[in-house]
C-alpha cells in the first residue's frame, strides 16, 4: 500500500501527547492544591479568561497543561459551555464588593479613603535567589491598622456624577434570564453593552494590554486617569426555586473606572473581571473609554478590539497555522505558474 | 420545585459533546441557513476540545448531526490519513460511538477539511466543510459590520473591482482556493478553501453542503440542487487547476486534483489529493474487486 | 474517554432535526418524524432563548416548560399552530432584516399531505420542479405568501400531517395549479 495507513496517523498523535506530558510527570491532587495555594495570581487570570469561577479546576487546568496558558483556558472554556445554566445571580453592586484595594490616580484623597490593599506597585523587583540556596522566603506577617478600612464603598464616579462632574450612564434594568450572555448568543456588532463588558472580561490579558497600550501611547483619542481600581470579593445572590435568597459563596473581582475629559464633562470607560487582575481591567476600560466613536478599523473601534483580544479564538488561528495548507498552496501556485506563461506568451 | 428539577442528571460528557442547548441553537441556525442559501448565519459557537481553526465549526455541525448509526468519514487536504483529520475522526467517534469509514460511499457524514472527495455525492449525504474565513468580502473589506450590509445590499461591486485588476494586471483572476461564488443568484459566500477544482461540484448537487466557521462564529449551507457560480466575467471563463492530464505516480489514477510531490532530482511528481481514491485505484490496479463511485470529473473534465 | 450513550431525549430530537433539515433542504418532498405531531419540534429546537407563539394550550405549554417566552404572532420566532391561520397573520410574522435575514420566523401548521390542493414547487433544493398535493391550506396563503416577503427575508413553514413533514423555505417559489 502506498499511501500511509490511517492508524500511523494515530500513532504518531498519540505518542507527540506522551512526549507533551512525558515531562510533567503525575499530575496529582497534592500538586493541583500546590498550584492553587502557589499561584493565586495565575489561577484568577486563568479564571477570568476562561469565565470559569472554580480555583481547583484553573489549577487542574494549569497542571494538566504544564502551564502553557493557551491551552489552560481551551481546556477549562470547553469544559464550561457544555455546563447546564442553573441560575441567574443577582446583579452585584459597586456598594456592595467587599473591598480589599481601592485606590485613585484622580485625586489625593478620595471619600472612603485610599485604601493600598495588597500590592507589588512599590516593591523593588529584586530576585529571592537566596531561596534557591537554601534560604526560605518566608513573608513578613502583616500588621493590621488601627482601624480597619470599611469594607463597602461606593464608586469614585458615582461621587463624580453626585457633583455634576460626570454623567453616570443610564443603570441598565435588563435582569435574570434576559441579560444578554455572550456565550450563549453570536457577538454582533455594534455590541450590546452585556456583551461588551463581557468579552472585556474573557479577553487575553496579554491582547488587551496590547490594544489598551497602543490607544494610551496616543493611538486612542482619550487619555485615561485611572479614577479608580478596585480588588474586591463579591457575594453571588442566587434565588433557590422556593424562592428564598442564599449566598453561593464569593467570588474575587477587578474592576477599574478611568475617565477622560471631553468638553465639561469626564468621560467614563470601565471593565470588570473575575480574579485579580489590575493590568487587564485598566487597559480593558482605556479601551472602553476610546471606544465611542472610534474609526472603524482602528485598535479602539469595538468591533476590532473584542474580536483581536478573543484569547481562544486568536491563539487558536495562530497555531492552525501549524496545519498542512498543500491544497491551497497547490491551488495558488497553478495560478502563478499560469499567469506567468501568459507573460511570456508573445503580445497579439 | 427543587434545585435539582432545573438541571439534568450528571453525566461525564453529553452525547456527541454538545449538550441539548448548545445543539438545540445549532439547530435552529442550521435552519436558517439552509432557508437563506450562502447567508452568513452568526451563531454562539461553544468552545471545543479542539483549538479554533482546527476545525471546531464543521465540529460543532458534526457532533449535532450524529447519532450511533451516522457513518462518519473525515479528511483534511483530501486525505483520512491526516493528523489532524485522524484527531477529529477519533473524537466523533469517540463522543458518539458511530462508525467510521475512509470510503466516501459509505459515509453519511463527511467532514472536511479544504476539499470535495471526487467521488459524487448522493442525496442522502451531508459535508460539513471547514472554514478559516467564512466572509468573501473580507479582501475588500474586514470590518465585518459593513461586509455584512454590503451583503444586505447585494453589494459586490468592490469584489467584481478585484476580479478586474487582478485579470488587467495578471492576465487572470489570481484567487486560488476559496473562489468567491454567488449562490441561488443572491449572497456571495466563500465555499471555503478548497480549489477551484472542487467550486462546480457543489453546483446543483445532490447532497447538502454545511460550510461552518467555528472561530469567526458563522454558518451557510448550499442545499441540494442549488445554483453555485463562481464570479467571472463573460468573456474571461472559470479556470480550474491544470491537473487534468497529471497522473497519480502512486495509483495511476489520472484526470483528478493532485499533490504535487518536488523532487530532489528535477520536476515534481503527482499523487492524487483524494486519498481513499488512490488507495481504491491501488486495489484495482492489483486486480481487487472495488467500488469506485462515479466521479465528477471524467478524462480531467468536469460533467454537467 | 468513556463514549457516552444518547439519551430516549437525545435519540428522538436527533430524528427529528433530520426530519427538519432534509425536508427544509428538499423542499416539497415529505420526511417522516420519529413521533408524530408538533411537541417533538419543541423538544428538538425550543429553549430559553427562543420566543414563541402557539394557539394551542398544550403546545404552549410544552414551550415554556421549555424555557421560551410566550409573545404575540408579531415578535415570535417560532409559531406552531393548531390549523391553517388566517392569510393576514402572515403580514405581521417577522421576516428579519436585510442584515439579518435570518431573524424571520418559522412557522409550523398542519395540513393534510397528499391530497387536495396541487402545488407546483421550484428553487433551491428542488430538482427542477416538484408538484405536490396539500390540503386544508387555501389558495389566499400562497398569494399571501408571495406577497409579503421580500426575499432574503421573509418566514419559513413547515407542513405537518401527523408523522409526515413538509418544508417551504422561503426560496421556494410556489405557484397554485
Amino acid at each position: 500500500m502506498a499511501y500511509v495507513a490511517t492508524r500511523g496517523g494515530e500513532r504518531a498523535i498519540e505518542q507527540s501527547q506522551r512526549l507533551f506530558k512525558a515531562e510533567m510527570g503525575a499530575i496529582t491532587p497534592e500538586r493541583v492544591a500546590e498550584t492553587r495555594r502557589a499561584m493565586p495570581y495565575l489561577v484568577d487570570r486563568v479564571m477570568g479568561e476562561a469565565s470559569l469561577y472554580d480555583e481547583d479546576l484553573a489549577a487542574l487546568a494549569l497542571a494538566q497543561t504544564g502551564g502553557e496558558l493557551y491551552e489552560t483556558i481551551l481546556l477549562l472554556r470547553s469544559w464550561r459551555t457544555t455546563q447546564p445554566r442553573l441560575a441567574v445571580a443577582d446583579p452585584v453592586t459597586q456598594e456592595g464588593l467587599f473591598t480589599h484595594r481601592r485606590i485613585s490616580a484622580a485625586f489625593k484623597d478620595i471619600p472612603g479613603g485610599q485604601l493600598l490593599g495588597p500590592t507589588l506597585d512599590y516593591a523593588h523587583r529584586i530576585l529571592a535567589t537566596e531561596v534557591l540556596t537554601g534560604t526560605p522566603h518566608v513573608p513578613t506577617l502583616v500588621t493590621p491598622a488601627p482601624h480597619p478600612a470599611p469594607a463597602q464603598q461606593p464608586s469614585v464616579a458615582a461621587w463624580q456624577a453626585e457633583n455634576d462632574l460626570l454623567n453616570l450612564p443610564n443603570p441598565d434594568t435588563t435582569a435574570g434570564n434576559d441579560i444578554p450572555d455572550v456565550t450563549r448568543e453570536p457577538l454582533l456588532f455594534p455590541a450590546k453593552r452585556a456583551h461588551t463588558l463581557q468579552s472585556l472580561a474573557r479577553a487575553e490579558t496579554g491582547g488587551v494590554l496590547a490594544l489598551g497600550y497602543a490607544a494610551q501611547r496616543g493611538y486612542g483619542q482619550a487619555h485615561p486617569t485611572v479614577n479608580e481600581l478596585r480588588l474586591a470579593e463579591a457575594e453571588i445572590n442566587v434565588t433557590h426555586p422556593r424562592g428564598t435568597k442564599f449566598s453561593a459563596g464569593r467570588v474575587k473581582i477587578s474592576q477599574a473606572e478611568v475617565v477622560s475629559k471631553k468638553g465639561s464633562q469626564l468621560e467614563l470607560g470601565f471593565a470588570a473581571t473575575m480574579g485579580w487582575n489590575e493590568v487587564k481591567v485598566i487597559a480593558a476600560a482605556t479601551l472602553d473609554l476610546n471606544s465611542a466613536g472610534a474609526p472603524k478599523g482602528s485598535a479602539t473601534e469595538e468591533e476590532f478590539y473584542l474580536y483581536h483580544t478573543e484569547g481562544v479564538e486568536s491563539s487558536g488561528f495562530c497555531i492552525h497555522f501549524k496545519l498542512p495548507h498543500y491544497v491551497t498552496f497547490q491551488s495558488s501556485l497553478d495560478a502563478m505558474r499560469d499567469a506567468k506563461a501568459k507573460q511570456a506568451e508573445p503580445a497579439e | 420545585m427543587s434545585l435539582k428539577s432545573l438541571t439534568k442528571a450528571w453525566e461525564p460528557m453529553s452525547y456527541g459533546f454538545l449538550d441539548a442547548s448548545a445543539k438545540r441553537e445549532i439547530r435552529r441556525k442550521m435552519l436558517k441557513a439552509i432557508a437563506v442559501p450562502g447567508c452568513q448565519i452568526p451563531y454562539a459557537s461553544r468552545e471545543v476540545p479542539m483549538a479554533r481553526g482546527w476545525g471546531t465549526g464543521g465540529l460543532q455541525i458534526s457532533c449535532t448531526l450524529l447519532n450511533p448509526k451516522t457513518t462518519i468519514k473525515v479528511i483534511d487536504q483530501g486525505a483520512d490519513d491526516s493528523v489532524n483529520a485522524a484527531s477529529i475522526r477519533r473524537f466523533l467517534a469517540g463522543v458518539s460511538g458511530a462508525p467510521t469509514t475512509t470510503d466516501t460511499l459509505k459515509a453519511d457524514l463527511i467532514q472536511s477539511r479544504h476539499r470535495i472527495p471526487e467521488e459524487i455525492l448522493r442525496e442522502d449525504q451531508v459535508l460539513v466543510l471547514q472554514v478559516p474565513n467564512p466572509e468573501p468580502l473580507r479582501p475588500v473589506q474586514p470590518n465585518m459590520s459593513i461586509a455584512r450590509q454590503m451583503h444586505a445590499d447585494a453589494d459586490y461591486g468592490r469584489m467584481w473591482l478585484q476580479l478586474y485588476e487582478q485579470i488587467v494586471r495578471s492576465g487572470r483572476v489570481m484567487q486560488g482556493a476559496s473562489y468567491p461564488s454567488l449562490v441561488n443568484g443572491r449572497f456571495v459566500m466563500t465555499p471555503s478553501p478548497i480549489p477551484r477544482w472542487d467550486v462546480p461540484k457543489m453546483h446543483m448537487a445532490k447532497h447538502l453542503t454545511i460550510l461552518s466557521a467555528g472561530r469567526e462564529k458563522r454558518l451557510h449551507a448550499v442545499p441540494p440542487f442549488t445554483k453555485v457560480e463562481p464570479l467571472v466575467f463573460d468573456d474571461v471563463p472559470y479556470k480550474v487547476e491544470d491537473h487534468g492530464a497529471h497522473v497519480c505516480t502512486r495509483s495511476g489514477a489520472k484526470g483528478y486534483f493532485m499533490n504535487e510531490i518536488p523532487q530532489d532530482d528535477g520536476p515534481s511528481t503527482f499523487e492524487v489529493s483524494d486519498s481513499e481514491l488512490g488507495v481504491k485505484s491501488i486495489h484495482r490496479a492489483d486486480g481487487e474487486a472495488v467500488q469506485i463511485g462515479e466521479t465528477w470529473y471524467k478524462n480531467g473534465e468536469m460533467t454537467e | 474517554m468513556q463514549t457516552p450513550a444518547p439519551s430516549d431525549f437525545e435519540t428522538q430530537t436527533n430524528a427529528t432535526y433530520d426530519a427538519l433539515m432534509w425536508a427544509l433542504s428538499r423542499p416539497g418532498m415529505a420526511r417522516k418524524l420519529p413521533v408524530a405531531g408538533q411537541a417533538s419540534l419543541i423538544a428538538a429546537l425550543i429553549d430559553r432563548e427562543c420566543a414563541i407563539f402557539s394557539d394551542d394550550v398544550h403546545l404552549m405549554q410544552i414551550a415554556a416548560q421549555a424555557g421560551a417566552q410566550i409573545v404575540a404572532q408579531n415578535d415570535a420566532d417560532h409559531l406552531f399552530l393548531s390549523a391553517t391561520p388566517d392569510p393576514s397573520i402572515l403580514s405581521v410574522l417577522r421576516q428579519g432584516t436585510d442584515i439579518y435575514p435570518e431573524d424571520g420566523a418559522t412557522l409550523v401548521m398542519p395540513a393534510v399531505i397528499g391530497h387536495g390542493m396541487a402545488l407546483r414547487l421550484t428553487g433551491p433544493g428542488v430538482d427542477g420542479a416538484v408538484s405536490i398535493k396539500i390540503d386544508g391550506i387555501p389558495d389566499a396563503f400562497w398569494t399571501a405568501r408571495r406577497d409579503v416577503m421580500r426575499y432574503p427575508m421573509g418566514f419559513d413553514i413547515f407542513i405537518i400531517d401527523q408523522d409526515q413533514i413538509i418544508g417551504i423555505p422561503r426560496s421556494t417559489a410556489i405557484e397554485v395549479l
